[in-house]
């Protein structure tokens, strides 16, 4: 055995140097503002110190036999819970403080031990080796206790207390047209991001109150280089309770091909069902675990990175997945505002997915998740492409029994009701769909500069669809034979749509213009009908004469009796014709009156003479009567009818 | 297998469809260039199979070699749909018996994206057991070595070993899953790390099979016969077969959700010259597979056979080591855990990249989807 191995001091001047230096890393430590880099070392320095100090104090062996007095205590008190059918921090503070001294005494001891461990001194190796042992077990015990904690404090949110789940109306797309509901919806009510845009909402994934208790294990685990073995069981509790949350949101791992074999129905619920998913386990699940793992970790340079990325990774490639299935789907014009609401929300985590996972490891997810976003606009503007198509191409083969408003107007406006909701997004995926649109486009935000509005691309492309609408219904509209009903249909539609765009956003789009031409549109269809029914029910009323007096008896018995016939007849089919809009029902009968009754009633005065005649069928008071029984959409007779 | 080849490869194809297209010979030129295309084939798999059976670097099933296959894979894909639709008339493809072959080959290709998907939860499964390898390895490397060394490397070889011999039927996954946190002391606690991996994020969905899905893909995956070997059936073919035959060793070397039966044939045409290495390939993983299944495993990862067999040594040792041990057994395990810690130091290597490179055939199975998707749609006859 030889003493005299460098770093060993024996002399007397060494002791000075070692109580010298001793007295500066005592005086470092006690600075405030050290990283936990600096005070680590600081701390082994020190108990390297006092090990050498108590090695030249005992001159052969008092020394060491201190040191085992010290790992006896240690030890005693880290084997005492080896039988004990507690967990240690279930057991109160003391006992947990208790143990972590002995923890770190053990530490101190193995690393001072270590220091010196060059000398083949039996004694000095045996008990760094039972120091190790002890060592060793409490890492173990550590690791299971920090498992409890984690699981035992582990802390589920609701998540309904997050985020008001986003209610809007769904629009099921069809291919029969089935119509939908022509309620008014509620458009301010049907999207809350008020809660989004708020930012994030951070919650305890595990009970604030254990923090520092974890905090603690991590530090000791990590001093004895124990640290893989803490972040192998940090990862695995969490990365569990992660993949709960993830299954209690009622999100469930799909294979690829059964997203594309999917119902439509059920595949937008799921849709919807991811768009609130991944807000919830972005904004707030991820943001509180990566706060966890930074609480725990924060001083240990890239670990808590690493752990969070490791927590994590797997369930947002599973929602990533999901996306890249639903964006390489079928591109079916109903998927377009699901598909928008995909888009949206990826666009507006994408800052704090860049945030979370910032680290270079991390920027594969970053990567993926830009690449869905790409990917799902692709597939957003496809769908829009196919709405389109699905317009102009909806053909039918009967006309549409009444000339109401058809069921493809129907859905078409009430879906297009929902465009203004997506405008931002819409108008940047659009932007490069026309190139003579977007240079008109200088600024994202469209406030309230309602000429701005109707020049955006969005604007634009609305127009367009409404445009490919009423070509398509043009074409519907000479599926009826008889030219007034083709008048009342279009005239019908043409008010809808205006009617639509009038009472929505829509109108902001469309522009003032576009609703003028079109107010015009149906007036013009109402005049069309008019002359095309009455103008030759009324020339029976005509007066060819209109110098003379009166014409004789039994020209007005003619002219009578083909009115009565004719005015029958318009009742009897038009009364099976539909306005549904009572207004302008009411409009157009008004109008009729004015030119059917004002003749009737002057050629009935011009022939006073005749008219107690039985020939006189009508009187002028029933022919207004019945004037109001007009397109209401049940046919009716006058011929057998006896009212008067 | 270089870019330069590809490059020139495409460039050729290019050219030519561009100006003999619709002219006398033109067929001629086609069946050139897929002979050509068909030779290169041959000599990347070629290439491939003669990789060593054991070797520190580039070894037969090995990281870096699925990484090169991958890249063969690529290279392949990109090459076959040129050959299938550069400067081509769209209404050929929908034309019989492509109408038919095109939505075959289609349907593989998503399950494909399945299946590379379960694949990069596989390359988790092995990156979890790098860590506790990467544990074992600082254990025994400690001086002076202890019992208390030796327990540390034991507990991280158990979790290692019940890692690597991960049950990929669906029932323990279900099981796991569904147990509830409410162990009590110390009595769970040992089956912690299993829920790490058979986790539901190891699914790819319930009820998946990789399996399943590889013998699906084999349906209907006949070589064409006749005049159709030599034009349009010919590429689909090839396409196909080479999607399908990655897909099953991928399947095979890294750990899947439900992979028993794994064994089932490929339909490689041997008669075939550009087949030969593919079948070589074949035959060799599937009489590995054979002869592991039943022991249950973790896959057929060059790295996972050597980390399963050094763990297996290492844990015999942990489990009779006493202090302070013989000299002989302690130098033998140290040059056993060097060689552990060179299979971790390649795992650290090469797995991120292999993750994101089966990431990258994923995308580039959906992108080609799409292509053969609107190539149809344009060459479908107006209704």
């Amino acid at each position: 055995m030889d003493g005299c191995q460098s770093g060993v001091p024996t002399y007397e001047g060494d002791l000075h140097v070692v109580a010298a230096a001793h007295h500066i890393v005592k005086a470092l430590g006690a600075t405030k503002n050290l990283s936990d880099d600096l005070r680590k070392i600081l701390i082994d320095l020190d108990s390297h110190l006092s090990m050498i100090t108590s090695n030249i104090d005992s001159k052969g062996g008092r020394g060491l036999v201190d040191v085992e007095e010290r790992l006896d205590q240690a030890e005693r008190k880290i084997m005492r819970w080896e039988t004990d059918p507690m967990m240690i921090w279930d057991s109160g503070p003391k006992e947990a403080s208790d143990y972590l001294e002995a923890v770190d005494e053990t530490g101190k001891l193995v690393d001072g031990l270590r220091g010196l461990s060059v000398h083949e001194n039996r004694k000095q190796k045996e008990i760094l080796h039972r120091a190790m042992n002890i060592l060793q077990m409490a890492m173990s015990r550590l690791e299971e206790e920090l498992i409890h904690i984690l699981v035992r404090h582990g802390q589920q949110f609701e998540p309904k207390h997050m985020y008001s789940r986003s209610i809007r109306k769904d629009i099921v797309y069809d291919e029969s047209f089935v119509s939908v509901e022509d309620e008014p919806i509620k458009e301010t009510s049907s999207r809350n991001y008020s809660n989004d845009e708020s930012g994030e909402c951070i919650v305890d994934l595990v009970h604030a109150d254990v923090i520092p208790d974890i905090k603690s294990i991590a530090k000791v685990m990590f001093t004895s280089n124990y640290g893989p073995e803490f972040c192998e069981a940090f990862i695995s509790v969490q990365k569990e309770a992660l993949e709960q949350y993830f299954s209690f949101l009622g999100t469930e791992n799909l294979s690829i091909e059964d997203v594309l074999k999917m119902e439509w129905t059920c595949l937008s619920s799921k849709m919807n069902k991811w768009t609130w998913s991944m807000k919830i386990i972005v904004r707030v699940y991820l943001a509180s675990e990566k706060q966890l793992c930074d609480q725990v970790l924060g001083g240990l340079g890239s670990v808590s990175s690493y752990c969070f990325l490791e927590i994590s990774k797997a369930t947002i490639l599973c929602l990533l997945n999901f996306g890249e299935a639903v964006a390489m789907g079928p591109h079916r014009p109903e998927k377009l505002l699901r598909l928008l609401d995909m888009y949206e929300t990826l666009a507006c985590l994408l800052r704090d997915i860049d945030t979370l996972f910032s680290e270079e490891a991390g920027s594969f997810i970053q990567l993926q998740f830009h690449e869905l976003l790409e990917r799902l606009g692709e597939s957003a503007i496809a769908a829009f492409e196919a709405f389109r198509v699905a317009i102009s191409s909806n053909g039918s083969l009967y006309p549409f029994a009444g000339g109401g408003v058809h069921p493809l107007n129907k859905y078409v406006m009430n879906y297009i009701r929902m465009f203004p909701e997506y405008c931002n997004t819409l108008n940047l995926l659009l932007k490069n769909q026309h190139p003579g649109v977007a240079d008109q486009v200088t600024e994202p935000d469209y406030g309230l500069d309602a000429s701005l509005l109707t020049s955006c691309p969005m604007a634009y492309h609305l127009r367009s669809i409404t445009s490919c609408l009423e070509s398509n219904l043009h074409k519907k509209s000479q599926l009826y034979k008889d030219e007034a009903l083709q008048h009342i249909f279009l005239m019908n539609n043409i008010h809808y749509l205006v009617q639509k765009v009038k009472g929505s956003e829509l109108r902001l789009f469309f522009g003032d213009e576009w609703i003028r031409k079109h107010n015009a549109m149906f007036q013009q269809h109402a005049m069309n009908y008019e002359r095309a029914t009455w103008s030759s029910v009324v020339s029976f009323l005509k007066d060819d004469n209109p110098g003379s007096s009166s014409m004789s008896k039994s020209t007005f018995k003619e002219r009578c009796k083909g009115f009565s016939v004719a005015f029958e007849e318009v009742y009897k089919t038009q009364t099976s014709w539909s306005i549904p809009d009572p207004e302008l029902r009411e409009d157009l009968r008004i109008s009729t009156s004015l030119k059917v009754v004002l003749a009737y009633r002057t050629f009935l005065g011009r022939n006073l003479a005749y008219t107690d005649d039985k020939c006189v069928k009508h009187t002028v008071e029933h022919v207004e009567n019945s004037l109001l029984d007009l397109f209401e959409g049940s046919s009716r007779s006058l011929r057998n009818s006896r009212r008067w | 297998m270089t870019g330069t080849d590809q490059s020139s490869f495409l460039g050729r194809i290019s050219i030519r469809r561009n100006q003999v297209n619709a002219m006398e010979g033109y067929h001629e030129q086609e069946i050139e260039d897929l002979e050509l295309f068909q030779k290169q084939l041959s000599d990347r798999f070629a290439e491939l199979l003669s990789a060593p059976d054991d070797a520190p670097t580039e070894a037969f099933l090995s990281i870096s070699w699925i990484r090169k296959l991958l890249d063969v894979f690529l290279c392949c894909e990109t090459e076959c749909k040129a050959i299938l639709l550069m400067e081509r008339d769209a209404a050929q493809i929908s034309k019989p018996p492509l109408d038919r072959l095109i939505p075959e080959l289609l349907e593989r290709v998503v399950k494909a994206m399945d299946i590379c998907n379960a694949a990069t939860n596989g390359v988790e499964l092995v990156r979890h057991c790098q860590k506790l390898a990467e544990i074992t390895v600082s254990a025994l490397e400690q001086k002076p070595f202890g019992e208390g060394q030796a327990r540390r490397a034991k507990k991280a070889l158990v979790s290692l070993m019940s890692a690597m011999h991960v049950d990929d039927k669906e029932s323990s996954v279900q099981k796991t899953a569904e147990r509830s946190w409410s162990f009590g002391r110390r009595s769970g606690n040992k089956d912690r790390h299993h829920g790490h991996y058979r986790s539901l994020s190891w699914q790819v969905a319930k009820h998946w099979s990789a399996s399943k899905q590889i013998h699906a893909m084999t349906m209907n995956l006949a070589a064409p016969r006749g005049p159709e070997a030599s034009c349009l059936p010919a590429p689909v073919y090839i396409l196909s077969l080479i999607i399908v035959f990655v897909m099953w060793v991928l399947i095979a070397a890294i750990p899947c959700q439900e992979r028993s039966g794994l064994t089932t044939h490929l339909p490689i045409n041997k008669h075939v010259n550009w087949t030969h290495s593919l079948a070589g390939i074949h035959d060799k993983i599937g009489e590995e597979w054979k002869k592991k299944e039943k022991k249950g495993m973790a896959g057929l990862l060059y790295e996972m056979q050597k980390m399963e067999k050094l763990g297996q040594s290492l844990i015999e040792f942990t489990d009779s080591y006493q202090f302070p041990g013989e000299k002989e057994k302690l130098d033998e395990v140290a040059a056993q855990v060097a060689e552990l810690a060179e299979v971790c130091r390649r795992m650290d290597e090469g797995l991120v990249p292999l993750q994101m490179l089966i990431r990258e055939a994923f995308h580039r199975l959906v992108r080609n989807r799409t292509e053969f998707l609107d190539v149809l749609e344009q060459g479908a006859p107006v209704v």
